[in-house]
């Protein structure tokens, strides 16, 4: 062997070496990416995604002006800047050029001017040279959050096919079963790396781990209380701060200071540690508030009160039946764990599987925003209660509205639960958000499936 | 009805009671024997239940310990008993191991009581098990109520201790007593079982269930379902399900307790009683067909026997039917020698002496009637001969003596004997008269106009000067039809009742003749209101030659007795004295031979 063929060698392995270390960590464009939810919704339209708890997949298809990063900070969107008056009346956002439907239109401000007043009737949205104009009766100092939310996402409905402004595109789309999206490669922010999505719906969630086991599936949400079990089977899980809570929610105001009693009694004696070690495997927080504490910073001044074994309610408290998700074998847990403590009250709940008219139900309402106004304002409105006006931003505000959502008697809040989800091994780049956001567009498919 | 027929309803009844009873006798003596029967198969019955109920119980404690000798039990034991231990993680075992080992019921429990895991009410984690935590927990299987999210229900039941290092664990599984337990069961045909769990006092259908679900119309066993409540020991009854006596149960009701003594449920067994009601009626339709059949030969032994009976009786009425008609030489065939026989022989001796009496009373009759006849004949005679004698005596003497005075006496005298002889005549005419009485001949009249024509015609007797009057009144039914009678006899007839009436009344009054329509007959009566009779006047009033009047010759009523029998009618008096009289006459509307009678006299 020559001399030179040596340091030849050598030069080539390092080569080959550094090529293959480049390879495993640099992203890969294409594959598709399989997602399994339990949800089914009938429709993907903004308008309806109120109803439709996991907004996951909407947002990879609409944007909104505003929106959060995956640490809940606000971030621009299709806006780029913005600015109010000083009563939070008058906003004005500032539009990002070159953003383009995916139907290949242009985001114009009449086109978004259009979508907002489409979406809420009571503003007055005017168009200004390169922004649009949000005018409101009342002081909205969380609108930039609230145009964050789904059901304000822009939209555009030409020649009657529903297209958005996000890395994804409708390609397949049964109701209720199964949703294809494709990269859209004229994402101001840049194609996704994988090249389609599938999204099977309606999958309980024992159904998902039993996917992801079998490779069947490369992302698929978790229940609470199997995040542990799964924890300790070596899934990759990823859990986000508490953004769902569980309570009960009655139908209507307490008729009279015994009921009120009657559901303060209630509130008191449910063992919500109980629930929450044992029913949720240890995951979420004790809820005393409608907002978790990560969210709000003050949910801790509200204590919890020592149950008490002896009953606090009159005997001729009437029965009150309690609804639950009949899907959801947790739930069903929950109700019944509810109604057991609240018999050591006095307070006789019948827990019932049909979603018929109840006097109260118990609900897992999902935060739609890590903003706390904009999330107490939603769980208002599940609560069948107008939404709070606040003038301000101020924390002081928002601690006194949230008493005073608590003083109506009309929800007991029980738990904080997570959201979280498992991803297959060779998915790469799933950034962790602390609002359980899923950034599908910057994740990519590596190696071979597991 | 006749002896005959009264003597064989005697026999008949008697024999019908006689069968009835020994038939009843049968029936009840059948019907106890097959209820004892029915008794001993319930009695079976509920012995194989509580074999049935020993041996689940045994099978749920094999399970139970099975669990607690697992492997993964016995580590769930020694991780609890470490400090501090998760008892969240063990949530769902029970429900798992339950499911595995085929139990209803499953808990976890600490030996402190608190549930670690429950299958039926996996939201109870925590809460006490009161069986575990009270008392040391029984070896054996027992009955226990199990409180459930959506009620209580009963169960067979057992608890093993599972042991560790500090305390025990212990494992209480069982199995639901419940309609598919019922269903379970090997029952006999024409079995069920039913379940009521018992939930304290009073009853509710709605906790009463079979092996098809709730039992319908459960309500009627509400009366058993407290008897058992109430005295707490085993109850029997037999209940109807509806009209038809096959659709009834005898149902055993056996009370479920637990170990402290509670009565926890009710076993209830019913037994179909189908098949013995079918049992008791072929008994009873054989029993009434034999008795039946017995009844029929009752009644032809019963006929034989009264026809053998009756007969001497029935030929004793025959021949005294013929006495009564008046054959009174009727006699007896005299066929044996016991008390019907003597009495035969009694009749022949009757019949005997009626005959010789009555020949001597008709002798004796025919001499009083001469007597009478001549005692008449001599007064009726005697009367005229006398003013003869003297008219005759008269005119001897004034010839005697001469003169201018004879030939005025002989005139008056020849005039009074004229009269008397003329009386004489008259006197011997009416009794040659009433004994040549004519035949009737009828034919078709009007009884009514022969009424009026009576009256009319005895109208200046009732208005006779010197005397107090009479009023006539006449009470005619209209729509009489003609009838079939001699209109000249009636006439006469009751022209002499229309004569008499006014003789009865002396001092004035009312007379009225009355016709009426009396089924086939038509009556007249003649009512006056004079002085009326008496009961034995009215005896004999028709008896000939006796009269009541001082001058009558007693031939009057006999005349119109003698008219109305040769019309084969009849007539009767009503009086009373003081009140009047009445004469009633029947009369038949139609007489035989009438239609010849008036087709020859016309």
């Amino acid at each position: 062997m020559k001399r030179t063929t040596w340091p030849s060698l050598v030069i080539g392995s390092v080569l080959a070496l550094l090529t293959a270390t480049a390879g495993a960590v640099r992203p890969h464009y294409g594959g598709t990416v399989r997602v399994m939810v339990r949800e089914a919704p009938a429709s993907v339209e903004p308008a309806t995604l109120a109803a439709w708890q996991n907004d996951h997949i909407s947002t990879l298809i609409f944007e909104g002006l505003t929106g959060f990063d995956s640490r809940s900070h606000l971030q621009p969107k299709l806006a780029t800047r913005w600015q109010s008056d000083s009563q939070y009346r008058h906003w004005q956002f500032w539009l990002r050029s070159g953003v383009t439907f995916q139907d290949g239109s242009p985001l114009t401000p009449d086109a978004l001017a259009a979508a907002l007043r489409s979406a809420n009737s009571q503003w007055q949205v005017s168009v200004a040279a390169d922004s649009v104009i949000i005018e409101t009766d009342n002081p909205t100092p969380n609108m930039p959050a609230v145009l964050a939310l789904p059901e304000n996402a822009i939209s555009n409905h030409t020649g009657g096919k529903l297209s958005g402004t996000g890395p994804f595109q409708v390609a397949a789309w049964q109701p209720g079963k199964r949703l294809v999206l494709s990269a859209f490669e004229g994402y101001w922010g840049g194609r996704p790396f994988a090249d389609s999505l599938e999204i099977t719906m309606g999958q309980a969630w024992r159904q998902q781990l039993i996917a992801l086991e079998l490779g069947r599936a490369d992302v698929v949400e978790v229940a609470p209380q199997q995040v542990r079990r799964a924890t300790l089977d070596g899934k990759r899980i990823f859990t986000s701060a508490p953004n769902q809570l569980v309570a009960v929610v009655f139908a209507r105001d307490p008729q009279s200071e015994e009921e009120r009693h009657v559901r303060q009694s209630l509130s008191a004696i449910i063992d919500r540690a109980a629930i929450r070690n044992v029913l949720l495997q240890g995951q979420g927080e004790v809820a005393q508030t409608v907002l978790p504490n990560w969210m709000s910073g003050y949910a801790f001044l509200f204590t919890t009160p020592t149950s008490s074994p002896q009953p606090t309610v009159p005997l001729s408290a009437p029965t009150l039946t309690l609804s639950y998700d009949p899907s959801d074998p947790t739930m069903q847990l929950i109700a019944q764990r509810v109604a057991l403590n609240g018999r050591d009250a006095g307070v006789n709940l019948q827990p019932l599987a049909a979603p018929a008219s109840t006097d109260a139900r118990l609900v897992t309402i999902t935060l739609p925003s890590p903003n706390p106004q904009t999330a107490l304002a939603a769980v208002a409105r599940a609560a069948g209660l107008a939404p709070q006006q606040f003038q301000g931003s101020s924390p002081e505000e928002l601690y006194a509205q949230e008493q005073q959502l608590l003083q109506s008697g009309r929800i007991i809040p029980l738990i904080h639960v997570p959201q979280a989800v498992a991803i297959a091994p060779n998915l790469n780049s799933w950034q962790e958000g602390l609002f359980g956001n899923w950034d599908l567009a910057d994740v990519w498919l590596g190696g071979a499936k597991p | 009805m006749s002896f005959r027929r009264k003597l064989l309803l005697l026999f008949t009844l008697t024999v019908i009671m006689a069968v009835l009873a020994v038939a009843w006798a049968v029936s009840g003596i059948t019907h106890r024997a097959f209820e004892q029967t029915e008794q001993e198969r319930t009695n079976a019955l509920v012995a194989q239940f509580h074999r049935e109920f020993t041996r689940r119980g045994e099978d749920v404690a094999r399970r139970v310990e099975a669990i607690a000798d697992s492997e993964s039990t016995s580590r769930m034991a020694l991780d609890l008993s470490r400090q501090p231990s998760d008892a969240g993680t063990y949530v769902n075992e029970a429900a798992a191991v339950a499911k595995a080992q085929q139990l209803d019921f499953l808990e976890f429990v600490t030996a402190g009581g608190a549930i670690v895991s429950s299958a039926q009410w996996p939201a109870k984690f925590g809460y006490k098990e009161a069986l575990v935590e009270n008392h040391p927990p029984p070896g054996n299987a027992f009955l226990k109520r199990e409180e459930l999210p959506d009620g209580t229900a009963l169960g067979l039941f057992a608890v093993r201790a599972v042991p560790s290092a500090d305390k025990p664990l212990f494992v209480v599984g069982g199995r639901r007593l419940d309609q598919d337990f019922l269903a379970s069961l090997e029952l006999p045909a024409g079995t069920r079982a039913m379940l009521y769990t018992n939930s304290g006092s009073g009853f509710s259908p709605e906790l009463l269930v079979d092996a098809a679900g709730k039992v319908p119309q459960g309500e009627k066993l509400e009366p058993l379902v407290q008897r058992v409540q109430d005295t707490g020991a085993e109850q029997n009854q037999v209940i109807s399900w509806s009209s038809d006596p096959a659709d009834s149960e005898n149902v055993d009701a056996i009370p479920l307790k637990s170990e402290q003594g509670d009565l926890l449920g009710l076993l209830l067994v019913g037994n179909s009683r189908r098949d013995l009601v079918a049992v008791e009626k072929r008994i009873r339709s054989t029993a009434l067909l034999v008795a039946g059949l017995g009844a029929l030969l009752a009644i032809l032994v019963s006929s034989w026997i009264a026809a053998r009976v009756t007969r001497p009786v029935e030929q004793l009425a025959a021949a005294s039917r013929e006495v009564a008609a008046g054959n009174w030489s009727t006699q007896l065939q005299v066929e044996s020698g016991d008390e019907l026989g003597e009495m035969a022989e009694a009749f022949n001796r009757m019949t005997r002496e009626l005959t010789d009496q009555r020949e001597r009373l008709v002798q004796a009759e025919r001499v009083a009637a001469w007597r009478e006849l001549a005692r008449r004949l001599a007064h009726e005679l005697k009367n005229p001969l006398f003013p003869l004698q003297i008219t005759v005596e008269n005119l001897l003497k004034s010839r005697q003596h001469g003169g201018e005075q004879f030939d005025e006496v002989f005139r008056e005298s020849t005039g009074t004997l004229l009269a008397e002889i003329a009386n004489l005549k008259t006197i011997i005419s009416r009794f040659s008269e009433f004994s040549k009485m004519p035949q009737p001949r009828l034919r078709e009249m009007d009884i009514n106009d022969l009424v009026r024509d009576v009256l009319l015609t005895h109208q200046a007797q009732l208005q006779a000067e010197g005397r107090p009057p009479i009023v006539a009144r006449t009470e005619l039914e209209d729509s009489l039809e003609q009838i079939s009678a001699d209109p000249d006899l009636l006439r006469r007839a009751l022209a002499n009742l229309v004569l008499n009436a006014i003789d009865a009344m002396p001092k004035g009054g009312t007379l009225t003749l009355r016709t009426r329509d009396a089924g086939p007959n038509v009556c007249i009566e003649v009512a006056d209101t004079g002085s009326g009779m008496t009961k034995e006047e009215c005896e004999r009033l028709f008896t000939p030659y006796y009269t009541t009047k001082e001058y009558g010759t007693g031939l009057g009523l006999a005349f119109v007795q003698s008219v109305i029998s040769d019309h084969h009618g009849r007539i009767s008096v009503r009086s009373s004295p003081g009140r009047g009289s009445t004469f009633v006459i029947e009369l038949p509307r139609h007489q035989e031979g009438t239609a010849q009678l008036s087709a020859s006299s016309g």
